[in-house]
């Protein structure tokens, strides 16, 4: 995922500075860590492990989203002292707002889904129909609330892998880069 | 499971692993981003 090139980059930046600096590597202490634990979980549930996610209803799609982002919210708030964390809760602020405005699941519009799936089949997805097992739900710009915010930015066309993704998770990505990339404040 | 999540994140500081924090944190944070993030992935799709 997009999102995992963010904390795979400042890992190896983090990595590469205390290897030049000939320092240890700082780590960051962490506070409820469970909290995170529960919210993937349960996406999981939901969203990725196909026998779960194929039979259980989109009103539990969206209420287990809006939920496990609330468990997020107050994980990031809880660590909003380390390096990065204010980006990462702003970045799921606007992530949550666009997608509790929208019924719960975040938005994308039929002519990013049409650029994602180019070949999907006739009928496979419809406007005003979550897109599949996903967190989104295919809607007419106009019929956004907060639009900009939902999923619209695609990676340029020469890039193999085709994915949309929001202006929060820009945020959440770069905050999770400065978390491992610089885990100290400047002093 | 809190319990489990506190155990292991305070045995990690017990015992000064620098290297099983760094992996507690990196998959702390992947965690994070997966279910922060709400990205929409392409490719193959529908039947």
């Amino acid at each position: 995922m997009v999102l995992l090139v963010g904390v795979i980059a400042g890992l190896l930046v983090g990595l590469l500075r205390a290897w030049l600096g000939k320092k240890s590597l700082s780590v960051p202490q962490l506070n409820w860590i469970w909290l995170v634990l529960i919210a993937f979980i349960l996406q999981w549930l939901v969203f990725i492990w196909t026998v779960s996610s194929r039979i259980l209803p989109d009103r539990w799609a969206a209420v287990t989203l809006i939920g496990t982002q609330l468990l997020l919210l107050a994980f990031a708030w809880g660590n909003r002292s380390k390096p990065g964390f204010i980006l990462l809760e702003v970045g799921l602020i606007l992530n949550f707002l666009v997608i509790t405005l929208n019924g719960g699941l975040m938005p994308i519009s039929p002519q990013t889904v049409t650029r994602l799936f180019p070949n999907a089949s006739p009928g496979s997805w419809q406007i005003g129909e979550r897109l599949a097992t996903g967190k989104d739900i295919v809607l007419e710009e106009k019929d956004m609330r907060l639009g900009w915010l939902s999923d619209h930015f695609l990676l340029p066309y020469w890039i193999p892998y085709k994915v949309a993704f929001s202006p929060g998770d820009v945020l959440i990505a770069l905050g999770a880069f400065w978390a491992l990339a610089w885990p100290r404040s400047p002093e | 499971m809190r319990n489990i999540v506190r155990s292991l994140s305070l045995n990690a500081v017990k015992l000064d692993s620098r290297y099983l924090r760094l992996i507690l944190v990196v998959l702390t944070l992947i965690m994070f981003v997966i279910g922060a993030g709400a990205p929409m992935i392409g490719g193959g799709f529908g039947g």
